[in-house]
């Protein structure tokens, strides 16, 4: 097991530096860059400032010096916000996606888990049709059409909740309602294909079999055989929500990561854009591993073996 | 003879598709006595596992038992609710299926799986339910049963898997035990193995038991009296050597002289039965084996028959005292 996980995490590695290098080069191959706006600068300061961000050396030569910066950990300097890093342009803007993102995850297995298993239970009765009725419209329509309507609907008619802004908890509210609504949708629907493709498993009538109660045979025999398709979407979820959604972030004015890293495309933030890539790809590349370790949880039959790495 | 352990009453059972209602079983009634083997035999589709899961009601979600009833121990099973009928199932009545393959849940230890039927029928302590379980698998000849416990069943041959299944489904001493195909799925060597197994547990613990199957080698080996099931209905019923040496419903000769003889140097060629089992989504309103029956009459076609007989009983209009004379069915050759 340390052995597989040292070996994952060297391939992690292996992979991040084809990410780095691959971004590194595209986006420089892209017209323009940081200091090429609208409001044309003179030449001379346009040169100082690729002088200062060495934007004047040879390509290899500024990947090479970004390379050594990322190996110490520094994101380097963003372009466009001078004086602030680029590591802290990502523990400024962290917390806030994070926070969000992990509520819309919790959104995700506490309602999509139990939702499904509702609906399998009651098979073709009304609390199935009725779940899957509202998981076939949060999966059909747009998260920021929902966004915008419940805007519309919760804060400006109602005022239940504030248009925009963390600052208490109603705040959280319809961020974490419009981030998780699709994956809730989702996971609802699969728990519930999943455990009704169980259910007609033969260990499933061995259970019953055996004079277990219900609780006993849903629980212990069939959820835990259902949950592996779960766990693995559950993965790039949470990778996906907790670095955030560009288009949520933008609608409630959320100064989340999401958001900074659409812009720094725009701005042509090279740094900015390199550092978020570099952290999302990471966040991902360690929740597709946490899937993986806990499949072996979950199912005894998958050995995770240096063979599988 | 003693009192019955289960007396199955014109049980009927029916599945529910787009098709319409299959009646998988239409009326069927057999007893079991204590400390006795009772084998059901038939082809695929003769209902007799489909009865068999009707006894503990565990029917897949389109199944359901129209009528009838099975008394067990003073209750009839048909009537419980729920909550009773758990408190029997895997503790008074146990029960192996076909496949052990697929049979076992492959997330849980074999241990755990053997131990939670213990624990949910016995006043027993978790220490006190791994010695049980070990116990078990020494019954059923696992090797090193205590190390065994710990593994999964995808670590175990199919025969071994069988084993934990038997020791499952003896795990509370059952008064009845119901093998539903129990060698079916395992390789000819191992079929004899878990057949004589059972036979051995079933002297030794001195429990009923009902062997399904459709194998009428496995039946002449062990069982002491036969239900042979056809189109969901019980075709003829005896002890076993009654039924080898004199059958009397057609079904069941022909059943027998399908089945290859090695003894027999003559290079003759199999018998088999010509035709196909009835559709039971349209169940005939006769006898269901008509069409494939070599002495069918016009009364086999217009009503079904009666069980003729005590003792050794089929379910045939030749045994009316006034059906005509057939040699080898209703005649004793001189």
């Amino acid at each position: 097991m340390p052995t597989y996980i040292l070996q994952r995490l060297g391939m992690m590695l292996l992979t991040l530096w084809a990410i780095v290098t691959l971004t590194f080069f595209l986006m420089h191959a892209v017209p323009g860059g940081p200091f090429v706006s609208e409001k044309m600068l003179a030449p001379e300061i346009q040169a100082a400032l690729n002088a200062k961000y060495g934007l004047d050396q040879p390509i290899w030569a500024q990947y090479i010096t970004y390379l050594k910066g990322i190996l110490t950990l520094d994101l380097g300097p963003s372009f466009k916000y001078p004086g602030v890093s680029v590591n802290k342009m990502i523990a400024d803007g962290l917390p806030v996606t994070m926070r969000t993102g992990l509520l819309a995850v919790i959104a995700v297995v506490a309602l999509g888990v139990p939702l499904g298993i509702i609906a399998a239970l009651n098979r073709n009765k009304w609390p199935d049709t009725t779940v899957m009725l509202i998981a076939t419209i949060g999966v059909a329509i747009p998260s920021y059409v929902i966004a915008t309507v419940m805007l519309y609907v919760f804060a400006l008619r109602l005022g239940w909740v504030p248009t925009f802004g963390l600052d208490n908890w109603r705040g959280y509210i319809l961020p974490v309602f419009a981030l998780s609504g699709f994956w809730v949708s989702f996971v609802a629907r699969l728990t519930r294909s999943s455990l009704l493709e169980t259910f007609e498993q033969d260990y499933m009538t061995t259970a019953r079999a055996k004079g277990l109660r219900p609780g006993q045979v849903l629980f212990k025999h069939g959820l835990r055989n259902s949950l592996v398709p779960v766990v693995t979407v559950l993965g790039p979820v949470v990778a996906n929500l907790i670095t955030g959604s560009f288009v949520i972030e933008q609608i409630f004015a959320l100064p989340g990561i999401g958001r900074q890293f659409v812009l720094s495309i725009t701005n042509r933030d090279y740094t900015a854009i390199m550092g978020i890539t570099i952290f999302y790809a990471a966040a991902l590349m360690v929740m597709i591993l946490i899937v993986d370790l806990l499949y072996a949880v979950l199912d005894p039959r998958i050995k995770l073996s240096e063979a599988s790495a | 003879m003693s009192a019955p352990v289960l007396s199955v009453r014109d049980l009927k059972t029916s599945f529910f598709s787009q098709r319409g209602e299959v009646q998988a079983v239409r009326g069927v009634s057999f007893d079991v006595h204590p400390g006795e083997i009772l084998g059901i035999v038939g082809e695929s589709g003769s209902g007799k596992s489909i009865t068999c899961m009707s006894i503990l009601r565990l029917l897949k979600s389109t199944g359901r038992i129209m009528g009838g009833s099975a008394n067990f121990d003073g209750q009839d099973l048909m009537a419980l609710d729920q909550g009773d009928l758990r408190d029997i199932r895997g503790n008074k009545i146990g029960m192996i299926f076909q496949d052990p393959m697929t049979s076992l849940n492959p997330t849980l230890s074999v241990g755990e799986q053997v131990m939670e039927t213990i624990l949910r029928h016995r006043k027993a302590t978790r220490a006190e339910a791994r010695a049980r379980a070990i116990e078990l698998f020494e019954l059923v000849r696992i090797p090193s049963a205590a190390e065994r416990l710990k593994s999964y069943p995808h670590e175990f041959s199919g025969g071994m898997r069988q084993r934990v299944m038997i020791a499952i489904a003896l795990a509370c001493d059952p008064k009845l035990l119901i093998a539903d195909e129990p060698t079916t799925a395992l390789d000819v060597t191992i079929q004899r193995q878990i057949l004589l197994l059972l036979k051995d547990l079933q002297k030794r613990l001195g429990m009923a038991v009902i062997l399904i199957t459709h194998d009428l080698g496995v039946i002449a080996e062990v069982t002491d009296r036969i239900v042979v099931m056809y189109g969901g209905l019980v075709m003829e019923t005896g002890p076993v050597h009654d039924l080898f040496a004199t059958p009397k419903h057609p079904y069941t000769q022909g059943l027998l002289a399908s089945v290859p003889d090695l003894r027999d140097d003559t290079h003759r060629r199999l018998t088999p039965i010509p035709g196909s089992p009835p559709d039971m989504a349209h169940p005939p309103e006769g006898c269901p084996f008509t069409a494939r029956c070599p002495h069918a009459m016009q009364q086999c076609q217009a009503a079904l028959p009666p069980v003729f007989g005590e003792g050794q009983g089929a379910r045939c209009w030749l045994h009316h005292p006034d059906a005509p004379k057939v040699a080898g069915v209703n005649e004793v050759a001189a």
